[in-house]
């Protein structure tokens, strides 16, 4: 929804409502943990996406949102419209899978199908595997922290200076993965986390040079023989880490670590939406999961649930632990529910899915302190 | 305020400010067609009175584990947390109702072959063969006002991750569906890309059993995996012919890695693991110290993975150094490269097979024929396969229509289909589980055994008996 183009009386109206709403949390959510969505606000080619299928959502420190999209890159305007830029403005493929923003330096750097691009002062610059040491074109993961730039791709991780012009390749010959298929990469303050298909999740420390194996310990993928024994399964689809929880994508279910343990879910059995899990947004220890039946919102304990019912409703169902499940109708759903990507701060969350981009407003309740801002 | 006169507030207001035309206002989605609801994204709500856990997992579809026998399954007597692939994964994205591309001049197929200078190269010259002679069947039979189908052909190359390169390229090339290839690692990179270019692909000779468990619902392999293989040879060896010590010696590559992999776990859960498991590297001439070490194993049988020719020059050493065990092996050393290499000592191999090449009904003869006519040769698996591969995305291009999404709702719902390799069952992971069958090389050629009957069938049949015998 855009809020220059609500009439005056409605905005009113909502102004009234909201003003007097954001003092307390509603009494419906007061024992959720984190965040509740009360209704979610759709775009699309009517606002300037140019296409229906949205991979990646990404609000930059200067408060600008932008779009990677199956025809590509998209910055928020002012005006509230969407602007494209695609191969011919110099990204290297249209089809962008993720972005990520330097904080130090406000550059975007762009996963897509065929290259890295790197967004700098409003010029792009294109990485490929053989204009540099990009390992495979197919850049499915992006990372950058303290400048150095981590990718995953379809033949192994990669890490980039940009200062020094410096790659450097890991994969089955310098690493513990046997096989080099990359597909997610998080870099952390000491550690580096990549998301490997059919390896689980190596963990890799840049100081020391070691590499540590994740791996599910059934080693079968028929089965979970035990829950929370490790990764729920090899096949790693994404992964993300903040505040020293990570958080484990997969099609068969997800998982998370915390150091001492891991603790997994997978649907029917547990409050998991569906087990293809796809994509993993943390922000404050609180893991929302794109999936495709929609978007589960966990603590580990508490879930909120977020899919789309028969009439086109939205509908929400929040499990507290003990309690059985309570469902709720909402006016608004997600745009669609297989959801590609999310991005969520103390503000908003947003949502990149196959039909269209979604806002997630939500309920008032007791927001932190301090507004720090996340960056998984 | 009170929340639930928030809640109340804003559609009552809302209403009458849109019907007097005021601005936007937030409403819901307007109810879905039957196209979207067909997407799957449709949730009903869960019944408050349920608790998490308690929806049962066990409502079995297909069978499981590749239709493995029972008493080969890991963890059999002990009831797993969770299972899979007792359904199949259903793809809830949307699509199906997009319209169709303006302007199509062709129906395009990729087809991803493994480089022509490799080890695969002349097993995917003769794949590429049976798929272009399908194509070309096809057109020569299109009614005036079809488009014709177009074959995209990419050639990867032997360097990790070219063939996700090569996926995206028959991304920007438009095309419905594409084939391949025989690489087991080159087919599971290119299959993660299928997933999201969200393109159908139809695998016609990649064995590795861990293509198909990375569900991803976008794939159907038409070629038994190497996990048929590993079941009929372990009930064979020790079942039937009594083996107890059973030593492998397999190529050291991710083939063969992954090849006996099964075959090692099946024989362990039949209370005889391996006695010896080594490794050679694709055109090794001196084997002495993995004979010795075999030898000193004492086994009663050996299973070889390898490249036919490295396998027949081993079999040769193995004999000449003594060894009497059973010989089995797998598919490919049907291949004349084996008994060229192993001579006298290819008799008694006993090895996995497909179906019997010299079949005498009608569908193989005609295809083998028009093939021959076509190419000058006789088909053999790999072409057969990659026919029956072509044919399929064929069918399915013409029953869905130009729609990515569509081709993929025909295919993964898919339960059996009729080739000119046979008849075909697929699994909840869109593999074919029909029953493979036996060969041993006796008086100087391979005999083949009837395969065995199916001992499951699909609950329901969607389409079968498609015109694989109807160019």
């Amino acid at each position: 929804m855009k809020p220059r183009d609500l009439s005056p009386w409605l905005t009113v109206a909502l102004a009234v409502t909201t003003l007097q709403a954001a003092e307390t949390t509603p009494a419906a959510f007061k024992d959720i943990p984190f965040p509740v969505i009360e209704r979610f606000e759709n775009f699309g080619k009517a606002e300037g996406i140019p296409t229906e299928k949205v991979h990646a959502v990404y609000k930059t420190t200067d408060g600008r949102l932008w779009l990677g999209t199956w025809n590509g890159l998209c910055v928020r305007r002012e005006d509230g419209r969407f602007h494209r830029y695609g191969p011919e403005d110099g990204l290297s493929h249209k089809m962008v899978l993720q972005i990520v923003e330097d904080p130090q330096t406000g550059d975007l750097w762009i996963a897509t199908m065929r290259g890295l691009t790197r967004l700098s002062g409003g010029r792009f610059t294109v990485y490929t595997q053989t204009n540099s040491g990009l390992p495979n074109n197919v850049v499915y993961g992006v990372d950058v922290r303290e400048g150095r730039v981590w990718v995953a791709t379809a033949a192994g991780a990669g890490s980039f200076n940009p200062k020094t012009g410096e790659w450097k390749i890991y994969d089955h010959n310098n690493t513990v993965m046997h096989e080099p298929w990359c597909y997610a990469i998080k870099a952390t303050p000491d550690k580096v986390f990549i998301g490997v298909w059919g390896g689980g999740i190596i963990e890799h420390d840049p100081r020391r040079g070691t590499f540590k194996e994740y791996r599910d310990p059934d080693r079968d993928f028929h089965y979970d023989l035990v829950p929370d024994d490790g990764p729920i399964n090899d096949i790693t689809s994404w992964l993300s880490w903040e505040d020293g929880v990570l958080w484990q994508c997969t099609y068969f279910g997800f998982a998370r670590y915390e150091g001492r343990g891991w603790k997994t879910w997978v649907e029917e059995k547990t409050p998991l939406l569906s087990n293809f899990t796809q994509f993993v947004w943390p922000h404050r220890r609180v893991a929302w999961i794109g999936m495709d039946r929609g978007v589960s919102v966990t603590d580990g304990e508490t879930w909120v649930n977020y899919e789309v019912g028969p009439k086109g409703e939205g509908l929400r169902t929040l499990y507290r632990p003990g309690q059985p499940p309570e469902v709720q109708t909402m006016p608004t759903a997600l745009a669609n529910c297989f959801v590609l990507g999310i991005y969520v701060d103390d503000e908003e969350a947003w949502f990149a899915t196959s039909n269209g981009l979604s806002r997630g407003v939500f309920a008032p309740y007791p927001r932190p302190a301090t507004v720090a801002r996340a960056r998984p | 305020m009170n929340t639930w006169f928030r809640f109340l507030l804003v559609p009552t207001l809302s209403v009458p400010l849109l019907a007097a035309g005021y601005g936007y206002v937030e409403k819901p989605e307007p109810p879905p067609t039957q196209a979207e609801k067909d997407d799957g994204c449709v949730s009903v709500p869960v019944d408050p009175a349920a608790k998490p856990g308690d929806a049962s997992v066990l409502d079995f579809e297909y069978p499981y584990y590749g239709n493995t026998p029972e008493e080969l399954i890991p963890f059999r007597g002990v009831e797993p947390y969770y299972r899979y692939w007792t359904k199949r994964l259903p793809f809830r994205g949307p699509g199906r109702d997009y319209p169709d591309p303006p302007d199509l001049k062709s129906l395009k197929i990729g087809l991803l072959s493994p480089p022509p200078y490799g080890p695969e190269g002349a097993r995917g010259k003769r794949s590429r063969q049976g798929v272009l002679l399908a194509v070309e069947e096809a057109n020569a039979a299109r009614r005036p006002g079809q488009l014709p189908f177009e074959i995209i052909e990419k050639e990867d190359s032997p360097q990790w991750g070219s063939a996700a390169n090569i996926a995206v390229e028959f991304k920007d090339a438009d095309v419905l569906g594409f084939l391949g290839t025989i690489d087991g690692d080159a087919t599971h990179v290119a299959l993660r890309v299928a997933l999201k270019i969200e393109t159908y692909m139809i695998n016609a000779s990649d064995p590795d059993p861990t293509l198909t468990e990375t569900q991803i619902p976008w794939l159907t392999r038409v070629w038994p995996d190497d996990r048929q293989q590993c079941f009929r040879l372990a009930l064979l060896a020790v079942k039937q012919h009594g083996c107890r010590r059973i030593a492998v010696f397999r190529e050291s590559s991710r083939p063969g890695r992954v090849g006996v992999m099964h075959f090692n776990n099946y024989i362990r859960r039949l209370g005889y693991p391996p006695v010896a498991h080594l490794f050679f590297k694709p055109g090794d001439k001196d084997i002495s110290a993995q004979i010795q070490a075999i030898k000193a194993a004492e086994p009663d049988a050996v299973l070889f993975y390898g490249q036919p020719e490295d396998v027949g020059r081993f079999v040769k050493m193995f004999r000449e150094a003594g060894l009497t065990a059973r010989f089995y092996g797998f598919d490919r050393l049907q291949e004349d490269a084996f008994r060229r290499e192993a001579g006298e000592h290819a008799e008694g191999m006993t090895i996995t097979y497909f179906f019997n090449p010299h079949r005498t009904d009608p569908v193989w003869l005609d295809f083998a024929a028009r093939y021959e006519k076509r190419w000058g040769e006789k088909p053999d698996v790999y072409a057969a396969y990659g026919y029956d591969a072509a044919r399929l995305m064929i069918e399915a291009i013409d029953h869905a229509g130009p729609n990515r999404f569509r081709i993929r709702d025909y295919l993964a719902g898919l339960e059996e289909w009729d080739g000119v390799t046979g008849h075909m069952i697929f699994d909840g992971r869109w593999d074919n589980i029909a029953p493979i069958t036996i060969a041993r090389f006796h008086h100087g050629e391979w005999q083949y055994d009837p395969p065995p009957a199916p001992n499951w069938r699909p609950r329901r049949t969607q389409q079968a008996q498609a015109g694989a015998a109807r160019p």
